[in-house]
């Protein structure tokens, strides 16, 4: 079997989750190999191009669809489906994503789930006189909240308001597609043959999500770091609002226990756009390999480890929320801290990406791209204008449509 | 006539002697490293040139050698197609390489020279200051281009606090890692871990060249200068002609530190921070156009060969130590 490092010690924490399904099992081994994220797609690709590879495995959300397209794993057949209640027990948006796009047939069962939402320092917000209900309520409003929040001082130190990474991050795309959802853009167009990133609502998005940096409300040397830096530097108490996932929980109760942070925080959901206040929805999934010499073991095993109670325990191991919708209304998960009951409520307007196979090579056009918005709004040569933005955006859709051409 | 025929007859025998003396021991030692030359090298080479003629992509992938055969036009598409995912930014970012490959050799090549003469006499803790000195070059590049990621940024980096905060070289704190000064975030930590190995090899060059030379010409009155124009510098090109060509090979095929500083290997460096390396892995592997990157590969192949042919020609004389 092969996973992600979902948790801090995925070597350990996985074999403990399945020991109850191996008790069960007394003839059957199982052998864990964790792989990492950078190199985890190459050993993936290879194994599904050359059909040898584990008998079931982790698959990042968006990594499904092509994998799966390659013919690399193991379509569900209609008794296995009725077997998990044709997924019925699952975030719809997360199910979506075990499939291919305008295809039949379903790949695997969702596993945990990556929901992001707004952290924010509700001390900063109380010494800056601003409503957290208020602020998240709309664009105009959370605009309004930052600029208020800016510069101010808590205990002796200054707090920029919000934070993002700029273009030397995986998470470009991450962190930009609420906002355009919520402008009522898409990445994609409804038949996924297009970039759908020059709409104007697209734009409109974009633009605004940019101009948080020109008009100093993300301050621009944020532009240059990562997301890992950034997530650090909030916990450290540099910034007012980071943009965020589950996984950062960890990080919090893992700072010392007298952090001004750890005692002064809550999450929010993304302030709502003209369109709604989605949130961007991925996570992993756990499929059958097509070169599987044990598939019925293997789907017995997945099957376990989409069961509910298997997801609230890898949750409260890994800090990743549950894939299964019983699972994340689970007392054992909600009750655990106030924010993991909003992170479920959240998660109900939880959007992820269309699964086409192609979403690996436009992701990494689109992060290419995007991410020189940064140059754009760092303030450097004073460059940013909506023109300018519009003929980067430009340049990305020809390049993404290039991409996507060859998908249709 | 006889005896001439007779010296015929014995020449021809020694020679058909001299052909049955082959000695096959030799060829026997060679085989083993020429077999694992054929495995490592030839085999790959002559896979990548049959994928370049393939449409190997996500959707093919599983084919793998039985995709579709395109013949060279994978190779039109990334040289000539302006719309092609692959060629977009290439002329970028063979520019940046070009200079980088160029400021890089010639700032390595000047400062290892440079401090091989200064430690090319004793001192007290002479061996303990050439140790010191390596350390760069035995940091993996890899962190090299993490650890400068780090001591770039703008207000907590180091380099920005020695350089406003400590030196007052400058009135505010630049960005390295956004704008253009992306390229100089790329080219002074490549130079920093290059130079050490060159300090290196021209110390133990200098160490070979007899100390009666100089001795001669400060006896004729020469100047250190002179000495170094005359004698220094005559003894070293051999070495120096060697050592910048391996200097721009590998700096040609630079990508770790540009990967590792800008996102360790996430999106795009910037107009002025990418080079040939991460864009071709970026523009071939993320995006899947495994054919398209085996032809950028081979033309990058070629153009080296081609590059390494002229400098061998035109150096041979200097190589070899006969000028």
């Amino acid at each position: 079997m092969w996973v992600m490092p979902v948790t801090t010690n995925a070597q350990h924490d996985v074999p403990a989750l399945l020991a109850p399904w191996l008790a069960q099992h007394p003839g059957v081994t199982v052998r864990v190999t964790v792989l990492d994220w950078e190199s985890g797609w190459n050993k993936i690709t290879a194994a599904a191009a050359s059909r040898r590879g584990p008998d079931l495995l982790e698959l990042g959300t968006t990594w499904m669809p092509a994998i799966a397209a390659m013919g690399g794993l193991e379509k569900l057949s209609a008794a296995q489906l009725a077997e998990v209640g044709n997924g019925a027990p699952y975030y719809p948006e997360l199910w979506k994503t075990t499939q291919v796009f305008g295809q039949p047939g379903v790949y695997g069962l969702p596993w945990y789930a990556d929901v992001r939402a707004a952290f924010y320092r509700t001390d900063v917000f109380r010494q800056a006189g601003v409503d957290p209900k208020q602020a998240f309520a709309d664009w105009d409003s959370f605009h309004a909240a930052l600029k208020k929040i800016n510069g101010t001082t808590v205990a002796g130190k200054r707090i920029a308001a919000l934070a993002y990474a700029g273009k030397n991050d995986w998470n470009v795309v991450h962190n930009l597609a609420p906002w355009i959802w919520n402008a009522g853009g898409d990445v994609l167009t409804a038949d996924a043959k297009h970039s759908a990133l020059s709409s104007p609502q697209a734009l409109r998005a974009i633009d605004f999500y940019s101009s948080l940096a020109v008009e100093g409300l993300v301050p621009s040397n944020a532009l240059e770091k990562d997301s890992d830096i950034l997530e650090g530097a909030w916990v450290g108490g540099d910034y007012g609002v980071i943009f965020s996932g589950p996984w950062l929980m960890r990080r919090i109760f893992e700072s010392p226990a007298g952090s001004v942070v750890r005692a002064n925080f809550d999450v929010a959901p993304y302030p709502a756009g003209p369109h709604g206040h989605a949130t961007f929805f991925g996570g992993s999934n756990l499929a059958i390999f097509k070169g599987s010499r044990h598939k019925a073991e293997a789907w017995d095993l997945v099957k376990y480890l989409g069961g509910k109670a298997p997801q609230v325990q890898l949750a409260l191991v890994s800090s990743m929320m549950p894939a299964r919708i019983d699972a994340a209304n689970d007392p054992a998960w909600t009750s655990r801290h106030p924010v993991y009951a909003k992170l479920t409520a959240i998660a109900a307007d939880g959007r992820a990406y269309p699964p086409i196979p192609a979403w690996g090579p436009l992701e990494s056009v689109y992060t290419k791209h995007l991410g020189q918005l940064a140059e754009l709004s760092s303030g450097i040569a004073d460059k940013y204008s909506l023109p300018a933005v519009k003929a980067l955006i430009a340049d990305t859709v020809v390049e993404a449509d290039k991409v996507l051409e060859e998908a249709n | 006539m006889s005896s001439l025929g007779v010296t015929v007859s014995t020449a021809s025998g020694e020679r058909t002697r001299r052909r049955r003396r082959f000695d096959a021991f030799p060829y026997l030692l060679l085989a083993p490293a020429a077999l694992m030359m054929v495995i490592v090298n030839l085999v790959p080479i002559v896979q990548g040139f049959r994928m370049s003629m393939l449409k190997l992509n996500q959707y093919t992938l599983s084919q793998f050698m039985d995709a579709p055969y395109v013949g060279l036009r994978n190779y039109r598409g990334v040289l000539f197609d302006a719309n092609n995912p692959v060629h977009s930014g290439m002329l970028g970012a063979l520019r940046n390489t070009a200079l980088y490959s160029l400021l890089v050799t010639v700032c390595a090549v000047a400062i290892g020279l440079g401090v091989a003469l200064l430690l090319n006499r004793d001192f007290p803790g002479k061996a303990l200051a050439r140790t010191l000195l390596m350390l760069p070059w035995v940091v993996p590049t890899y962190v090299v281009g993490t650890l400068w990621g780090f001591m770039w940024q703008r207000d907590e980096g180091i380099v920005n606090h020695v350089l406003v905060d400590v030196l007052h070289l400058m009135d505010h704190k630049p960005f390295w890692l956004i704008g253009s000064n992306t390229f100089f975030a790329i080219v002074i930590p490549t130079v920093w871990r290059a130079w050490p190995v060159l300090m290196l090899i021209f110390l133990a060059a200098l160490q070979a060249v007899p100390e009666e030379l100089y001795e001669a010409a400060r006896l004729d009155g020469a100047n250190a200068w002179q000495r170094f124009v005359n004698i220094t510098l005559p003894a070293l090109k051999p070495v120096i002609v060697i050592q910048v060509m391996f200097q721009i090979i590998d700096n040609v095929y630079s990508y770790n530190i540009v990967a590792m500083m800008f996102g360790k290997g996430a999106g795009y460096p910037g107009e002025w921070g990418d080079l040939l390396m991460p864009l071709l892995t970026r523009q071939s592997f993320s995006y899947w156009r495994f054919g398209e990157g085996a032809a950028v590969s081979f033309v990058m192949m070629a153009v080296m060969l081609a590059f390494v042919a002229v400098w061998m020609k035109t150096f041979r004389r200097s190589m070899t130590d006969e000028a």
